[in-house]
């Protein structure tokens, strides 16, 4: 890569929307994950045109391109490890069509989840994969990341809910892919293969999203657990039951304290809390699941049930789960809540046994870890909470993600729930799909000859994460 | 600073960043920004610390936050120290002209914060006191008192978004104007704890900084652009820390006289005074004042073009 020609990318996309001063680039090296590394200039291309016009540009002189959307990434998707160009796609911000009668949407890249949510909204959809970080989380960062959130139990993630894509390639080509009708058969699905390829085969400029209706009634319960292994096992009792709840949470003790600490929510003192939800356009339709989900808890030693379709009764239910991710930050001031092992997928009836074992793990190596999740989806997050000014404790921290992937591999689960790979991941990515990675290099190579397309990441990404860029922490001793 | 996680989910409420939609401009820019200088990692600069200035000081970072960030804390450190160490930047605080001052001492006198004072026969504007939100580029008659980085919410790019709201072809629907006052009603247009549903596209929200801030030339224009009807959204008078209420109050009240005398509806222009955290009364004021405007019908036939 030479030096990056500033002039000709302002021609491109005019010179209010390029920043190459070392202040803004410090600021778009970052994102929510523990990495830091800065690029040398941004762009914020504002239609499809430019981006082509860009990626020509950087594909003749092979400068690296990161597709960035919110940067609210936890693993360090968007981190430009080799410098080059920021692609910022939150100036494609447009919502081009709602098509109520073909049941279908067309949105720029950069259009916000919630934005889109609240358009739809007059015509009684929703867009579903909504992510807890909704108010934010751009449409392209969430296909590019294949993202979901809590109700991805009953509704799906990113990739269930597009139909087609519109791409740049490396090249600068325009191409669209999928197709807008609910079946679309034959030939290689090349618009899915984007979905969690996380910036590395082609720049997302526009996508055409299904909705579905939204529910007229929600049921939000609560169950306590004495025995963490109980609620595993209500877990997949219910999962089995064919029930479909909208919504399974778990929160774990680690957690529950954390919230009782931080929050003096007065959660009782029990190993787990399995928080369960089911909607519907009856409640005739809702109420069987939900007795059905709160006699199969009871049954694995559930109590203090309750449960409520009143707005402001769930939302005093849900309390303790919506207050769990800022507890963790606030739980000792000493530890910093770092984006480390943040998710991974299970099977649902090892959900309990991997967050007893993430708990002993975590006492292993002299670090706090907590679980909580979507255990509906099989889905479990967590935080190392450490104190990142001692580099031991980085160590100790890199140990242990590397033995709870293990473990997650090792039962059935996978690396990435919903937050995707990028760099901190990326080991534990590459163990787990090593027969297969030599194919996907393979397929990177047919899209991006030239590797510019943010380069060095999943399949590429280095062997330790601790040491791939610097840490956004300083480290003191 | 290591317990802002850089979640990012401070940012949709931050006025500034709104307005230009660079990251450098949220607050978590700017909590990057002063780690990089904190580390050593960035070296400071002019361009840095006017990125630290420019803030309108709403809360709604901090509010937002939460892994409990005391973002305004941090960044009134910040500020000070960017003070001590020389920088003469002035980010989003008002400025003075000099030439143009006429020494009547009115903004001295007027501003809630003790932002400025006189001294050496010059208005000087304590830059850590200011609070950005524009009451004495009001009052000042010699219009000498400028907002250099309005960010949205000066008066002229108040006008230009009224026209492009009102005469956009795409959006027939649009009809009205509702100015938000940044500090108390305004939304975060998407943030999770608004309704965030339910503002229609019949209605532009436009955010000044203080709604004491809000000239009646800003409302009127609205109405030469085609609209039916104003809603200005201001804090309760008493908890409006600018003195902002009351002003705008009374200079509407001047306003909708005037309407009357006119034979124009006065309901046309409606004031709502909106307390923080209530955006469902946000939301039912605004369905109320839509509905009511809509039965009035356009104003600009009786209006007429100026
Ligand atoms: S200040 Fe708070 S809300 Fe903003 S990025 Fe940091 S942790 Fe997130
Ligand atoms: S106080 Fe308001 S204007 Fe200032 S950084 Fe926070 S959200 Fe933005």
């Amino acid at each position: 890569m030479g030096p990056i020609d500033i002039e000709l990318l302002k021609k491109i996309v005019g010179p209010e929307n390029v920043r190459d001063n070392i202040a803004d680039r410090y600021v778009y090296g970052a994102d929510a994950s523990v990495h830091e590394a800065t690029p040398h200039v941004i762009v914020r291309p504002t239609n499809t045109e430019q981006v082509q016009e860009v990626m020509r540009y950087a594909n003749r002189e092979k400068i690296p391109v990161v597709p960035r959307g919110a940067g609210s990434g936890m693993c360090g998707q968007v981190t430009p490890i080799m410098g080059g160009i920021v692609l910022d796609m939150k100036g494609m911000n447009r919502i081009l069509e709602i098509n109520v009668k073909d049941g279908y949407c067309r949105v720029e890249p950069g259009v916000v989840d919630d934005d889109l949510n609240r358009a739809l909204k007059p015509y009684g959809v929703f867009y579903p994969p909504t992510p807890a970080s909704s108010l934010i989380a751009t449409i392209g960062g969430e296909i590019a990341n294949n993202a979901s959130g809590t109700r991805s139990v009953k509704y799906g993630a990113a990739r269930d809910a597009l139909l087609a894509l519109k791409v740049v390639l490396a090249n600068g080509e325009c191409l669209s892919l999928g197709a807008t009708t609910r079946v679309a058969a034959s030939g290689y699905p090349l618009e899915r293969l984007i979905v969690g390829s996380e910036g590395t085969l082609a720049v997302i400029v526009e996508a055409t999203l299904r909705f579905v209706p939204i529910p007229k009634y929600r049921c939000l319960g609560i169950s306590n657990f004495n025995r963490l292994s109980d609620a595993g096992d209500a877990i997949s009792d219910i999962m089995a039951s064919g029930c479909q709840p909208s919504m399974l949470e778990l929160v774990d003790k680690v957690a529950i304290t954390a919230v009782n600490k931080a929050e003096k929510l007065g959660l009782p003192d029990v190993e787990a809390i399995l928080l369960f939800e089911a909607d519907g356009m009856a409640k005739e339709s809702i109420d069987p699941e939900i007795e059905k989900i709160k006699s199969i808890c009871e049954k694995h030693g559930g109590f203090g049930v309750e449960y409520s379709y009143d707005e402001k009764e769930r939302a005093r239910i849900f309390a303790g789960r919506s207050k769990l991710f800022p507890s963790l930050s606030k739980f000792d001031d000493r530890l910093a809540s770092t984006s480390l092992a943040d998710d991974m997928a299970v099977p649902f009836s090892k959900m309990a046994e991997a967050a007893g074992k993430i708990h002993e793990i975590a006492a292993k190596y002299g670090i706090v870890m907590t679980a909580y999740g979507h255990c509906g989806a099989g889905c479990i997050h967590t935080k190392i909470l450490m104190d990142t000014d001692k580099n031991f404790q980085w160590e100790a921290a890199e140990k242990a993600v590397a033995e709870i992937y293990d473990y997650v591999c090792s039962v059935g689960g996978t690396t990435s729930a919903e937050h995707g790979i990028g760099l901190s991941k990326a080991p534990a990515f590459k163990k787990e799909k090593e027969a297969a990675l030599e194919l996907m290099r393979g397929i990177k190579r047919v899209f991006d000859p030239n590797n510019i397309l943010n380069p060095g990441k999943l399949m590429d990404a280095p062997d330790r994460w601790l040491v791939a860029t610097p840490l956004r922490y300083q480290i003191v001793e | 600073m290591n317990s802002c996680i850089r979640c990012g989910y401070c940012y949709e409420h931050c006025p500034v960043f709104k307005s230009t939609k660079w990251e450098i401009d949220s607050p978590r820019g700017k909590l990057i920004l002063l780690y990089g200088l904190l580390s050593g990692e960035l070296e400071p600069s002019d361009y840095i610390a006017n990125k630290i200035f420019e803030c309108f000081h709403c809360g709604r970072c901090q509010k937002a936050c939460a892994s409990g960030v005391p973002t305004l804390e941090v960044f009134d450190a910040a500020r000070a120290d960017l003070i001590d160490a020389g920088f003469n930047v002035v980010g989003t605080t008002s400025q003075t002209n000099h030439d143009i001052c006429a020494r009547c001492l009115n903004c001295v006198r007027m501003c809630k914060h003790e932002a400025r004072s006189f001294v050496d026969g010059k208005i000087i504007t304590d830059r850590l006191k200011c609070r950005s939100c524009g009451s004495c580029l009001d009052i000042c008659s010699e219009k000498g008192i400028t907002i250099g980085t309005g960010y949205g919410t000066n008066p002229d790019e108040l006008s230009s978004k009224i026209k492009k709201f009102l005469n956009n072809p795409e959006n027939p629907d649009a009809k009205a104007i509702v100015f938000m006052c940044g500090w108390s009603s305004y939304p975060g247009f998407q943030a999770s704890v608004y309704d965030k549903f339910e503002i229609s596209r019949e209605y532009e929200i436009l955010v000044t900084a203080c709604s004491g801030r809000l000239k009646s030339q800003t409302v009127l224009e609205s109405f030469e652009e085609g609209a039916w009807g104003v809603l200005i959204c201001c804090c309760p008078e008493n908890e409006c820390d600018h003195g902002g209420s009351a002003r705008v109050k009374a200079r509407m009240k001047y306003l909708t006289d005037f309407f009357e005398k006119m034979d124009i509806e006065k309901n046309r222009i409606q004031i709502a005074e909106i307390p923080q955290g209530n955006p469902k009364l946000f939301t039912d004021t605004a369905t109320k004042f839509i509905k009511e405007i809509g039965s009035l019908g356009p104003a600009f036939e009786r209006v007429g073009k100026c």
